[in-house]
């Protein structure tokens, strides 16, 4: 039932049903917390005090953590959806389609960036990291959590009424994620290190990949949802 | 097309405003059929052509878990731009004290009888209705005819899937049986 074009304020909708039903059972969320969470714990110890404070193994793990983090928060989401076919209602009206993805790409950023704020002050903490240019990498942090949901939420939608979704999300993800994962790893290092010019240019590079798979996944999604 | 299986063969069905019933033996593909009317299956071949949006209750409720009641009506009759009585709908379908607990923490009768104050929430030319008494109690199934009643009266084009409920062939306008994948008028 696509054709109509959608509209931001279905877009705004859809995010606002997603972050309510997170909000009442916030399990997702939960258990990407608590996933991000033990891994910085670990890092820390498996590193040992110095090889965890240096800033490129610092990043590589908190973004690996939050990686893994949008892709259980995005699966339990679609979850919910489909238990009692929820997700027909939506994607039976106008637009639905479009705004389904779009609204849960929005919805899943907040929550990220809530996972990657909690993950980010226990790692800062934790390490004891010194940030030589916070601006930055605040930049690089939000770009970064932007960059993550238009793949996985396309990843869940291609793979939505497959029994071994679970496996597959991580598979036909991660690959894509790669290159996300690598820019926002070397920005926030760049950051945390003191070299703006670099960190600037990974910001670019992950802004440009949160737009060119938002676009990708509206394009593919009304004729990928079954 | 249904998991490579062709579940629908030359399927034709013309349903105009009034009550039209769908019949037909478990597995038959009613639900398919239904839900190809609404775009939820894609055609491999044919047309389908329905006048504006239509309002689909499957069997099940298709309501988000973690939303109330009142949240998810709300949410969907904004999606399609109506302002609606939410409040007011689920009272009238007896869900006054559960109108605002997350809809897993419903009866699977409530459950129901949200689903189906969408009737009244979200007006719709053409209503696409997937077993809507099942779950039901006798005071929702009186309710529903109501419902079903008042969308007739209103001019509306109701295509009703059920096994049981014969009452209603005296109602109908159009009845229809589906077999092999070939709807034939019954």
């Amino acid at each position: 039932m696509s054709g109509e074009p959608v509209t931001l304020g279905k877009i705004v909708l859809v995010a606002l049903r997603e972050l309510f039903a997170e909000r009442r059972h916030p399990d997702g969320l939960a258990a990407a917390l608590t996933f991000t969470g033990m891994l910085v714990l670990l890092e820390s110890l498996a590193f040992g005090p110095g090889r965890a404070r240096e800033p490129a193994t610092a990043s590589a793990v908190f973004w690996i953590a939050v990686v893994f983090a949008a892709s259980l928060v995005t699966m339990r989401s679609f979850d919910r959806e489909l238990e009692d076919d929820a997700i027909d209602a939506v994607i039976a009206l106008p637009g639905g389609r479009e705004a389904l993805y779009a609204g849960k790409v929005l919805a899943i950023a907040v929550v990220v960036a809530v996972v990657a704020i909690a993950a980010g002050a226990l790692s800062i903490l934790l390490l004891d990291l010194g940030i030589a240019l916070p601006g930055h990498l605040v930049l690089v942090g939000a770009l970064g959590v932007v960059a993550l949901p238009p793949v996985v939420v396309l990843a869940n939608v291609l793979t939505l009424r497959v029994r071994a979704r679970v496996a597959l999300v991580p598979i036909l993800a991660f690959p894509i994620l790669v290159p996300q994962l690598l820019a926002a790893t070397q920005g926030a290092a760049a950051a945390l290190s003191g070299d703006a010019a670099a960190a600037l240019g990974w910001s670019g590079l992950l802004a440009a990949f949160a737009l060119v798979y938002a676009v990708l996944g509206l394009t593919i999604v009304p004729a990928a949802i079954e | 097309m249904l998991d490579d299986r062709p579940v629908l063969r030359g399927a034709t069905l013309e349903a105009g405003p009034g009550l039209s019933l769908l019949r037909g033996e478990n597995g038959s593909g009613k639900t398919t059929l239904l839900r190809a009317l609404v775009g939820l299956v894609d055609l491999t071949r044919g047309r389908r052509s329905v006048t504006g949006t239509p309002l689909y209750i499957g069997h099940r409720p298709m309501l988000l878990r973690g939303l109330t009641a009142r949240e998810n009506l709300t949410f969907l009759a904004s999606f399609r731009g109506v302002r609606a009585d939410v409040v007011a709908a689920l009272r009238r379908w007896g869900l006054e004290d559960a109108m605002d607990r997350p809809v897993d923490r419903l009866s699977a009768g409530q459950r129901r009888r949200a689903a189906l104050a969408r009737l009244e929430t979200e007006p719709a030319a053409v209503v696409l209705l997937d077993e809507p008494f099942a779950d039901l109690d006798v005071d929702a199934i009186i309710l529903l005819r109501a419902a079903v009643n008042g969308a007739l009266a209103r001019r509306q084009a109701v295509l009703m899937v059920t096994h049981l409920h014969h009452e209603l062939d005296a109602d109908a306008a159009a009845r229809f049986h589906l077999k092999d994948g070939i709807v034939t008028p019954a």
